[in-house]
């Protein structure tokens, strides 16, 4: 473990790619974010809905030639396609057998998914190599993968559509009130079934989405899912749940605080360096995230 | 419903454990027959029998928390590493295998209680989130560390037990595993721990101090499962972070567990025989064999929630009518 | 006689309610003390608080002369303090035997699991649950469960013991085994707490009785002086003067209405058959024939795991109708609600919509039908704000004119939830958050509409304002289920009223006839207040 004091070039470098990078750590944030606070469902299987973003994407373009950003307008229905029914008929009956039922489904769905990954595309480590995604980025001196830049974008039109979504529509509306209070929702007419199967398909689009951008930013195995769902699971806590707008704030933090903790103390410390903090938030601050009190 | 009366509901205690001291006699003895077998077993058999027994007792030590206690973990492989790599020192400067091994399990116990305070302010998912989380810093932390290997990790160098000392080592952990668990649900521990997982808050008002249980449970299950690391290192030349801590224990663990029968004695056991015959069944497909393990995980999960064994005691209570009431 | 408890200034809030507001509260030594009081006066909170599962906000608990405030929930059973929970909670995968095990082991520090289970065995015998030793706990009926309760505290060898609402539930032959039971606590348990509704218990087993009001206590005396006193009856009732109840037996013929506090609405005027309304758009009444009635409940039973909530209840309410459900805590009335909407299911009976079975269905279909539950609590979405709670409410209108028209109706009835659109439906007081309850039903231009319990709470100049608005909304053709702990408000609107006990219709007819019948106010108050 090399301790390396970096200079204010390379902190400033850090920094503002961190800053970015959070943007695509937000969306791939997004969606556990969502199932979490609507379903009150930690979606273990969520990582592999990110790795199938970018398993996807992966066959657009070897298979159609399809520029993976273009290909993300397929990747994000194609996902909530396949979650709806996923919730609908495996979920969904499950619910009633305590919080263990459907968290343990969703553990049975990693490991298939994992599983299928490898069958169908080999343990080979692939990536959605594109041009514009490794070249990097002059910003005002600083030099950042201009991936990191072209990720913040789709972030941004992301969550801002996502919050959009949840804040001013009927059935953003409907999903607020059933994550808070589903009896009381129930009554005045909102079927919460079908809120949660929307919930989720829209939480694995996003999912998509981001495994997209991980796929052009960076590599992915049929197992990097399992570090996706704990930097997802950061994100929240940093961010607070249950807000989607936190979810961004949440992801731009622990883009800094990798990206730092890399500059600091080495590349390979990243992820540990994030896992670090999240840990400690969880420790120090529970209630944060569970917004009540103890007692 | 049981016979009115005073009397007969202070025998039913007897009555049950002594069915449960003869079949654990019955276990230790033929566990004792297996152990003297080795000679006629061929190195295939001991082999495979050496990871439904290494199952076994991990299936055993995570059923503690998980299956009685309710707190699922999904921090397993943090202690099995931990066992794996502290084995791998101690072996490596002159320590004999077996006191390495239990030497081990004390240190993923001492780890294991440090982390509690902090583990079980966390509620239900929160607490599982943690666990995993946990994990998976350490395997990261033991990738970049260089002090212990790094990504290369610790070369044995104590000369290799052979096959058949392996598998009646892992006769030995899993057996005392077996017999740790059944000893400890006839204490008060067993009382506690179903009190937390049925009602903590009310468990409190009764006086039990949840924590404590909690944190017995965990340290105990760190123990053992430190053991089974340093005995998986026994058999290894090399041990690495990644498959010393990586995640793939966790998930074979806990699939055990539930394919076998959550919180029964029988259901690791039953699980680990099942999903190591499946794994060797389908060993020319391993993507494909582990995929049909987590299907059958949520086909049991939906349809058969107390597992292998919990059918084969719905099977076994309708063969025998005699013991309907009456 | 020293106090064995002594509890003085304890404070409880629950965000913006005070549940527990600077109680002083004695227990002697040697004494079995009941404390009663309407819905909402802090009761539970006040066992929660003692046995350590709540924390203070305020104040200082003194147990045999020891401070044990900080102390919290495993240190105080140790010390001596037990209970028992309003809603039974066993642990219902160990068996009858075990679930007292755990208190003896680790509350009474009994020695050796051999001497634990004799001692367990002793108390089963005492509860008569012996014979369930080794069942789990699950498979208890009521009785049993609450039986279950009582040997899992005294498995505590405690010294104080709290009986949180142990008769709800209880039908009348089965409230003689509870009182027995609990009088022959005295020798082995020092002082007992009982929280009650059921009079008979509180009756036959209390020395003194606390009354509780808001929090505070209000009265206390001997169970004949309390039951007696009209202040009592004022809190139960809503009534201020109470007119001459006190004297002659069941022979008082009738009582003059009492004096009421405040300004009163006008009495409705008859309800006339609904006309399609313009902002309403689903005709489903116009196709009944004019005898069906709107809503028809017909021997409706309902269970919760073991609790008869309600059995054989029959209910009508017809098109334009104002129907009041009234009735003591724990009668059954909320459950009625929530049957009817779809909430809970039936063990029995069917629930017709305009002529159709609508029980089984989901909720949020019933919503549909055109049946509106504005529920008890108000169920505010605190995510969401005023205007969101309304527009939620009225999600089924079929485009945005039709919206807005309802809107604007319903700001007509409380201006306020114009003014206060855009925040955050947690901010409104309490009476603001019940107008936007009541507005946001509203919206959905219901047929008939089920207001559960909108007065709890509130002060009564503010559920005067309630009442007029659900009068307006009345004249507008609405037909309403309107569920009352207060009898006299209940009584004031009604065309009709029902008054359930113990999840049984006891009595039904027009507000006048319940107004002067002598059994309502022992429904309430038991007969001690006839003598």
């Amino acid at each position: 473990m090399g301790l390396q004091v970096p200079s204010a070039h390379t902190l400033v470098t850090a920094l503002v790619s961190g800053l970015l990078l959070g943007g695509l750590l937000a969306v791939t944030a997004l969606g556990l974010s969502l199932v979490l606070g609507v379903m009150r469902l930690i979606n273990l299987v969520h990582g592999e809905l990110v790795v199938a973003g970018a398993y996807l994407g992966f066959v657009l373009l070897s298979k159609l030639g399809l520029d993976p950003l273009a290909g993300l307008l397929l990747v994000a229905p194609a996902l909530a396609l396949l979650a709806w029914p996923l919730q609908r008929l495996l979920l969904q009956p499950v619910l009633g057998a305590g919080p263990q039922g459907p968290l343990l489904v969703t553990f049975g769905l990693s490991v298939i998914a994992q599983n299928l990954f490898v069958l169908v595309f080999s343990a080979d480590t692939r990536s959605l190599g594109r041009p514009y995604a490794t070249a990097p980025l002059h910003l005002a001196g600083l030099e950042v993968p201009a991936i990191y830049a072209i990720s913040f974008a789709v972030a941004l039109l992301v969550v801002g559509g996502v919050h959009l979504l949840v804040r001013r529509t009927g059935a953003g509306r409907e999903m607020r009130a059933a994550a808070e209070d589903p009896a009381a929702a129930a009554v005045l007419g909102v079927d919460v079934g079908r809120v949660h199967g929307r919930a989720y398909a829209l939480a694995a689009a996003c999912a998509g989405i981001g495994g997209v951008l991980v796929g052009l930013a960076f590599s992915f195995t049929p197992t990097t899912g399992t570090a996706y769902l704990l930097s997802g699971f950061a994100v929240v806590v940093l961010g607070g749940l249950g807000s989607v707008l936190g979810t961004l704030i949440g992801g731009i933090g622990l883009g800094v605080i990798e990206s730092l903790g890399g500059a600091v103390f080495g590349d390979g410390y990243r992820d540990l360096v994030g896992l670090a903090v999240f840990l400690a938030f969880l420790a120090l601050r529970p209630q944060g995230l569970l917004g009540r009190a103890d007692r | 419903m049981s016979r009115a009366g005073h009397g007969a509901a202070l025998e039913a205690p007897p009555r049950r454990s002594a069915a449960r001291t003869g079949s654990a006699v019955a276990l230790l003895a033929g566990a004792l027959l297996l152990a003297l077998a080795t000679p006629v077993t061929g190195e295939y058999t001991q082999q495979v029998g050496f990871r439904m027994l290494e199952y076994a007792a991990l299936g055993q030590a995570w059923n503690l928390l998980g299956g009685y206690g309710g707190l699922v973990s999904l921090g397993s492989a943090a202690f099995i590493g931990i066992g794996a790599y502290t084995t791998a020192e101690l072996t490596n400067h002159g320590l004999p295998l077996l006191p390495g091994m239990i030497v081990s399990g004390a240190f993923a116990a001492l780890f294991a209680a440090l982390v509690s305070p902090a583990l079980f302010r966390l509620r239900g998912l929160y607490f599982t989130i943690g666990t995993l989380a946990l994990a998976e810093a350490l395997r990261l932390f033991m990738v970049n560390y260089n002090g212990l290997g790094g990504n290369i990790g610790i070369f044995l160098t104590s000369a290799a037990p052979t096959t058949a000392g392996l598998y009646r080592l892992a006769l030995g952990v899993a057996a005392a595993a077996t017999g740790l668990v059944a000893l400890l649900l006839r204490t008060r521990l067993s009382l506690a721990l179903r009190a937390v997982r049925d009602d903590e808050d009310v468990a409190r008002q009764l006086g039990l101090v949840s924590f404590r249980t909690k944190l017995l449970a965990f340290t105990l299950a760190a123990f053992l499962m430190g053991v089974v690391g340093g005995l998986q290192a026994g058999k290894l030349s090399q041990i690495e972070p990644y498959g010393s801590f990586g995640l793939q224990w966790t998930v074979d663990v806990v699939t055990v567990v539930l394919i076998g029968g959550l919180g029964t004695i029988g259901g690791p056991l039953l699980g680990a025989v099942f999903t190591v015959a499946l794994a060797e069944w389908l060993n020319a497909y391993p993507s494909l064999h582990l995929a049909i393990t987590g299907a059958i995980v949520i086909v049991v999960v939906r349809f058969a929630p107390r597992g292998l064994w919990g059918l084969l005691a719905d099977g076994w209570a309708r063969l025998r009518p005699e013991r309907a009431p009456p | 006689m020293t106090a064995l408890l002594e509890v003085s200034g304890l404070t409880r809030r629950f965000g913006g309610v005070i549940a527990v507001d600077r109680l002083d509260l004695r227990v002697a030594s040697g004494e079995t003390l009941g404390v009663i009081g309407p819905n909402g006066a802090g009761k539970s909170t006040l066992v929660g608080l003692l046995a350590g599962a709540l924390r203070p906000d305020g104040g200082r608990i003194v147990l045999a002369g020891r401070d044990v405030t900080g102390l919290r929930a495993p240190a105080r059973a140790r010390l001596g303090i037990g209970r028992t929970h309003q809603v039974p909670r066993p642990f219902r995968r160990m068996t009858v035997l075990e679930n007292l095990l755990l208190g003896q082991v680790y509350g009474a520090r009994t020695r050796g699991m051999a001497a634990a289970r004799r001692e367990g065995m002793a108390i089963l015998e005492r509860t008569g649950l012996a014979d369930v030793a080794g069942e789990p706990a699950g498979s208890l009926p009521l009785l049993r469960l609450k039986r279950l309760e009582l040997a899992r505290a005294l498995a505590l060898r405690p010294r104080l013991l709290l009986l949180d609402e142990i008769g709800a539930g209880l039908i009348e032959s089965e409230l003689p085994e509870l009182i027995e039971l609990i009088r022959s606590l005295r020798a082995e348990v020092e002082s007992v707490l009982v929280i009650e509704h059921v009079v008979e218990v509180i009756q036959a087993c209390a020395d003194r009785v606390a009354v509780l009001d808001w929090g505070r206590r209000l009265v206390e005396g001997t169970p004949a002086e309390v039951l007696r006193d009209p202040e009592v009856a004022a809190v139960y009732l809503g009534t201020t003067a109470v007119g001459p109840r006190a004297a002659g037996g069941g022979g008082a013929a009738h009582s003059e209405p009492a004096e009421r506090s405040g300004p009163r609405a006008q009495p409705p005027p008859r309800p006339r058959p609904a006309e399609p309304a313009a902002s309403r758009t689903r005709p489903v009444a116009l196709a009944l024939p004019p005898a069906e009635p709107l809503l028809r409940v017909e021997e409706v039973a309902v269970r919760y795991g073991a609790v008869r909530a309600l059995q054989g209840v029959s209910i009508e309410v017809r098109r334009g109708e104002i129907v009041t459900l009234l009735g003591a805590n724990g009668a059954g009335k909320t459950t009625a609600a929530r049957a009817i909407s779809g909430m809970v299911p039936l063990a029995a009976g069917e629930v017709r919509y305009a002529g159709e079975r609508i029980d089984g269905c989901r909720p949020d279909r019933i919503a549909g039908l055109g049946i509106a539950h504005c529920l008890e609590g108000r169920h505010i979405f605190a995510d969401l704000t005023v205007r969101e709670n309304l527009e939620l409410g009225g999600r089924n209108a079929p485009d945005r004119a039709e919206l807005r028209r309802r809107l604007a109706s319903v700001h007509e009835l409380f201006p306020m939830l114009a003014e206060r659109g855009g925040h955050s439906g947690a901010l409104l007081s309490g009476g603001q958050q019940q107008m936007l309850a009541i507005g946001r039903a509203l919206m959905a231009a219901p047929e008939l509409v089920i207001f559960d319990e909108i007065s709890l709470g509130l002060a009564p100049v503010v559920v005067d304002r309630l009442y007029q608005a659900l009068a307006e909304v009345n004249r507008r053709g609405v037909a309403m289920l309107v569920i009352e702990q207060n009898v006299e408000r209940g009584l004031a609107l009604a065309d009709r009223a029902y008054v359930l006990e113990k999840g049984r219709v006891a009595l039904h007819g027009p507000p006048a006839a319940i107004r002067t019948d002598p059994r309502l106010l022992a429904l309430y108050v038991g007969t001690a207040g006839m003598e």
